[in-house]
Formats: C-alpha cells, sequence, structure tokens
C-alpha cells in the first residue's frame, strides 16, 4: 500500500511539475541556449551564417565603446542601487515600522506605487520638461535667485539617467524592506529597549539584522531592472550615455544578430555573478 | 534593607487610550525582595500598568517611583527594570548566549570580555540550559525560550522584574514546574518580581502577595490566604473563582435570597447586596432533608468532575444559576448524586460572607 501510494505521489508531483518545465524550456532555457549558440555565427555585413567562430567575443573585447558600455553599466548599476537603498531605506523604516496602524502603512505603500498607473515610457519621458534647460526646476531655480544662468547638466547627462532610474526604482527597493520591517515584533524592540540598548543600538543590533533579507531581495529587483535597462538611459541620455542594454538595441536595429548575442551573453552572466553575490548575503529560503 | 522598604511606589497613576481609562489613578506601594502576583480578568489594565512600570507608556497622570527615585520622565533604557513578555520576545536572530549577552553589550555599562561570558554563563546556568547557549531561538522548546527571556533580564542584575502572563504560553505541565523554579530563582536573588496573571490559581499558589486589579484599579493587596478567607469586595470573590454568590437584597441586617432570609451580623461595604459561600464549604444533602446546618438552597444536580484530590459537583439552582459544591476526598468517600434529581444545598453560615450596599450596624 505504501508502494502504490508512493507511485501515485510521484505522479502527482510529475503532473504538477510537468507544465512549469516545459514553460521554462521553451521560454527560457532553449532561448538562451539560441543566444549563446548565435554569439559564434560569423556575422558579415548584410548576412549571418552558423559556421562557428570566435569574431564576435574577440570583437567585443577589442572595442572600447563596447567594453567601456560594459563598465558603464556596472558604475550607473552601483550608483543607483546605492541611491535606492540610501533614499529607500529611511522611507521603508517609516512605512513598515514608525507607522503604528497597519492601514495607514498600507495606504502610504500604494501611495508609493501610483506612479505605476502610467506607463514606464511616459514616467521616463516625463523627466525631460522636469530637467531640461527650459525645464521645471530650472525655473524655479531661476526665479527663486538660487541661480542665474540655468543648469543644462541636469539633462541629456549621466546625471539624468541616474535621477530617472532612481526614481523609477526606488519603490522595488521600498517594498520588500518594509515588508520584512512590519514583520517584525513589536516587544522584540521593547525587549531590548529593556535591556539598556539606546536607539541607535536597537537599530543596528536588532532592526537593520532582521531587515536584511528585504534589501536584498529589494536590491535583487533594483539590480535586475538596471542592468538590462535600455529606455531610460535611451530617453534621457541624448545618446551620450550607451549601456549594455542600449548596444544590444542598435545591434539588433541593424541586423547584427551575433554582436547583440554576445552582448547579451555578458549581461546574463553579470546579472547571474550579482543576483548569486546577494544570495550568499543571508538565507531567503529561511524567510520564506 | 528590611523586607517593607518599598522598591517601587505609584501615585495615582492614570493611562487613558481615548475614551477607555485602563488605569483609573492606582496608588500602589510594593516592597522589596517579595513575590507580587497581580491578578485580574482581561482588560483590567494588568498589561498597560506594566508597560507604564517599564517605562513603554507614559502615564497620562500621577508619578512613578523606583528605589526612592521618580522614574515617571525615564526613558524605558534607563530605568534597569526587567521585563519578560509573554510572547518571550527572543531575538530570532541572535544564539542563546548572545541573547542572553544583549544588555550586557549593549547597555550603557561597558564590562570585560572575560566578565561579560561569566556573567552570561552564570544567568544560563541558574536557569538551566547550559549547553544549549549557540542554539538559536527557533532551535528550542517553549519552556526553554521562556528561560532565556528570563536569564536575559536576570543577567542584568535588576531590583525589579515585571513578568507579563509569563505561563500564559506554556502546556499545564510545564507551568507548574515554571511556577516553582520561577519563586525558587527568585529568592536566590534578592529581587522583587512583579508576575502578572489572570489565573487566580496561579496568583495565589505564587505571590507572597496577591495584588487584585478590576477596571483600572487596585481593589485588595494582601497576602494570598487573606484574600482567600476574606475578599474585601464581591468582585475579588469573583475572580479568585472559589465561591458561589447569590444576588439578593440585604436590608437591616436580613439577607434575603434565593436561599431565603438570613439574618446577618455582619457585612462588607460593597456596590451591590452579595452573598458568598467557598465551593467547598458548601454541603449536599436530601431534598427533603430537615437537619440542616444553616438556609436551605433547592437545587438540581447536573453533573461532576472528578480532579484527583477532590470532586467538583455542579448544581442548578430554581432560577438556572450554576452553583458549585467542592468535595475534598480527605474528607471521605463523596454520597452518590442522581443527574437530575433534586437536592439541598445548606452550609454555616458563620462561614458565608455577606457583602451589602449598608453595611450592618
Amino acid at each position: 500500500m505504501t508502494a502504490t501510494s508512493h507511485i501515485r505521489q510521484k505522479k502527482t508531483t510529475f503532473r504538477l511539475l510537468a507544465p512549469g518545465v516545459v514553460w521554462m524550456i521553451l521560454f527560457l532555457i532553449a532561448p538562451i541556449m539560441m543566444i549563446v549558440y548565435v554569439s559564434f555565427w560569423t556575422q558579415t555585413t548584410f548576412a549571418i551564417n552558423s559556421s562557428l567562430t570566435l569574431d564576435s567575443w574577440r570583437n567585443f573585447f577589442a572595442s572600447e565603446a563596447y567594453v567601456g558600455a560594459l563598465w558603464t553599466t556596472i558604475r550607473l548599476w552601483l550608483i543607483v542601487l546605492t541611491l535606492t537603498f540610501v533614499i529607500g531605506y529611511p522611507a521603508a523604516l517609516y512605512v513598515g515600522l514608525m507607522v503604528k496602524s497597519k492601514t495607514i502603512s498600507t495606504v502610504l505603500l500604494v501611495l508609493c506605487v501610483i506612479p505605476f498607473w502610467t506607463s514606464f515610457l511616459i514616467r521616463v519621458l516625463a523627466w525631460r520638461p522636469m530637467l531640461g534647460k527650459e525645464g521645471a526646476i530650472n525655473i524655479i531655480l531661476l526665479k527663486a535667485g538660487i541661480i542665474h544662468t540655468p543648469i543644462e547638466v541636469l539633462l541629456f547627462s549621466e546625471l539624468s539617467v541616474i535621477i530617472g532610474m532612481t526614481q523609477i526604482y526606488v519603490v522595488f527597493m521600498v517594498g520588500p524592506i518594509a515588508f520584512m520591517l512590519g514583520r517584525i515584533d513589536h516587544n522584540i524592540i521593547e525587549a531590548a529597549r529593556d535591556l539598556g540598548a539606546g536607539f541607535g543600538r536597537i537599530f543596528w543590533k536588532i532592526i537593520f539584522p532582521l531587515s536584511l533579507p528585504g534589501v536584498v531581495v529589494g536590491a535583487i529587483f533594483v539590480s535586475v531592472m538596471v542592468l538590462g535597462e535600455f529606455a531610460t538611459s535611451g530617453a534621457l541620455s541624448g545618446r551620450k550615455v550607451n549601456l549594455l542594454g542600449n548596444i544590444i538595441v542598435t545591434q539588433v536595429g541593424s541586423l547584427k544578430w551575433a554582436m547583440a548575442s554576445v552582448v547579451g551573453v555578458i549581461l546574463t552572466i553579470l546579472l547571474g555573478i550579482v543576483v548569486a553575490g546577494f544570495l550568499r548575503i543571508v538565507d531567503l529560503k529561511r524567510e520564506i | 534593607m528590611t523586607q517593607s522598604d518599598p522598591i517601587f511606589r505609584l501615585e495615582g497613576v492614570t493611562r487613558r487610550y481615548g475614551d477607555l481609562t485602563a488605569l483609573d489613578g492606582i496608588d500602589f506601594v510594593a516592597e522589596d525582595n517579595a513575590y507580587i502576583a497581580l491578578l485580574g480578568p482581561s482588560g483590567s489594565g494588568k498589561t498597560s500598568l506594566l508597560r507604564v512600570i517599564a517605562g513603554f507608556e507614559t502615564p497620562d497622570a500621577g508619578r512613578i517611583w523606583f528605589q526612592g527615585r521618580d522614574i515617571t520622565d525615564l526613558p524605558a533604557h534607563e530605568r534597569g527594570i526587567g521585563f519578560v513578555f509573554q510572547n518571550f520576545a527572543l531575538f530570532p536572530h541572535l544564539t542563546v548566549f548572545e541573547n542572553v549577552a544583549f544588555g550586557l553589550r549593549n547597555g550603557a555599562q561597558t564590562l570585560s570580555k572575560a566578565e561579560l561570558t561569566d556573567r552570561v554563563r552564570t544567568s544560563i546556568d541558574m536557569v538551566g540550559l547550559a549547553g544549549l547557549e549557540d542554539r538559536n531561538p527557533e532551535q528550542i522548546s517553549g519552556g526553554q525560550k521562556q528561560r532565556v527571556a528570563l536569564a536575559r533580564s536576570l543577567v542584568m542584575q535588576p531590583k525589579l522584574v515585571l513578568l507579563d502572563e509569563p505561563l500564559g504560553a506554556l502546556d499545564a505541565n510545564l507551568r507548574e514546574r515554571m511556577q516553582i523554579e520561577l519563586r525558587a530563582i527568585r529568592e536566590r536573588l534578592d529581587v522583587t518580581f512583579l508576575h502578572v496573571t489572570g489565573s487566580e490559581t496561579e496568583a495565589l499558589a505564587m505571590g507572597d502577595k496577591v495584588a487584585v486589579l478590576d477596571a483600572g484599579r487596585i481593589i485588595q493587596y494582601d497576602t494570598p490566604d487573606t484574600i482567600y478567607d476574606g475578599p474585601v469586595v464581591s468582585d475579588v470573590a469573583k475572580f479568585l473563582n472559589r465561591f458561589n454568590l447569590f444576588d439578593g437584597a440585604f436590608k437591616q441586617g436580613v439577607f434575603s435570597g434565593p436561599f431565603g432570609a438570613l439574618p446577618v451580623s455582619n457585612a462588607r461595604k460593597n456596590n451591590s447586596d452579595t452573598y458568598a459561600i467557598r465551593y467547598d464549604r458548601t454541603q449536599v444533602f436530601d431534598a427533603d432533608d430537615t437537619n440542616l446546618p444553616g438556609p436551605a438552597l433547592p437545587v438540581r444536580f447536573l453533573a461532576s468532575e472528578y480532579l484527583g484530590s477532590s470532586i467538583i459537583f455542579l448544581f442548578e439552582t430554581e432560577d438556572q444559576k450554576t452553583v458549585e459544591v467542592d468535595h475534598h476526598l480527605s474528607l471521605g468517600e463523596p454520597r452518590h448524586l442522581t443527574v437530575g434529581e433534586r437536592y439541598t444545598l445548606s452550609w454555616d453560615p458563620e462561614q458565608a460572607i455577606v457583602f451589602g450596599k449598608e453595611t450592618a450596624r
């Protein structure tokens, strides 16, 4: 009887798993294998054929523009990640821990999500009239007499890309952190106070360590999205900032499939390293 | 210091939440080096009182004195009062050792590494947890968590420890063992325990003194036997869960209740006319028995409950009120009762306590 129930259980497991496995093979594993394969194809100006070569890989690492794009991507990612954390953590601390009423903290989280009611592209493009030479910020600063000539570096620069990305992605940092902070038992914080710890000690020894899984999840969200970005840099940098994503877009646009695949593979590896690195910080399985 | 020096004193402590008054002008003096049980039904304000003493909440009015110092405006982390939470509130990301060491590492005092380790180990040994220092809170049982919570407070060497229903989350078996251990640990340490509980048996068994809290006021504070033998108002008798209480009318030295009219020589001031007789002093007689020690209360037998050392008989009066009789088996075999049959309950009127709006004489 145990043997038959064991077999039945195995069958059930298989049936439940099958759709997901088929889906993942068709739409994740196979395309990635394809990209890796295509990155070794031979590219001529107007055509591509499947004879294998390392040319595209050599071209990537020989080109200052491409390698530069890799470093720009990493640099922007680190800056945006730091900013979303520095801006997002205090906000999450307020929403998740300081606000006593669960209703108000839910309302505040919903408020954070309101920008998502408009499309991503519109949110990006909306920064142009804000940051432009004759944009809202410059007008206000001029009228207030703080500056006398418009600040030009605000738009079509690396700065505008950083501002745009930080604003768009900061909520992905706030959400998971606020969630983890919201789960902290207030008695624990009171117990720490009762044992003589002041606010600073309680924050560093109790609150921050307990919110760390949220920080890691938020950082993974932000990293995955920023590393694959091309639209924000395309719309706000005036083509001055080229990320790996932008290169893929232009290469695909000019039908250079092999080079696009090389960049795609590099981006995938980079993402894998980043996500694996974050997951080493905390054991997320324990939190779920 | 003698036993009667106060460790803490409350003067008119009041705490309101909106329209609700949780603490209503509490005056209280607690002696040093004592086990004080604070008994109250849920909603009586007992947790609020502990939180105000600990400093997690500020009273709306009144002062709190601790070791001769006014601490009303002192923040919780500077008070040096231990607190043991009902849900233990252990730090989930720290080991047992680090949980106990938390106060020593992060408080105002700085200790050498050796001294810290020494004090933490002593504290862990005292609650009987040696060998579990490196476990995480999720790897130990409820009773062990309770001990960690206690060790974590005691390692700070407080003079006062507040325990918020410390045995509430434990099963019955463990609860009895912890009752004995809590008393033993306290006696070794020259510290006052203020133990909040909703269980009258726990309060009477554990406290050197018992304070009864009702609707934000302390209505009686005395030794357990004094409270047991002489509740000052009918509410105390009700919380003790050891008395049959009858409503009636008390006028000119006569109490009229479901058992007829009785002359009463002595009554305690109360906000209602109530007649109280202890479960174990109520006796069962046949319905037609005329040889009774006192008043006759006609009842119908409902059920019995065997408790090992005694049997509880449950009866119903004519106005559908349940009456209990507690028969100690050391007094001999109980008589056989038939469910649904009529009987008469009686007692020695001298052993009854009468509460009246007008007091006799």
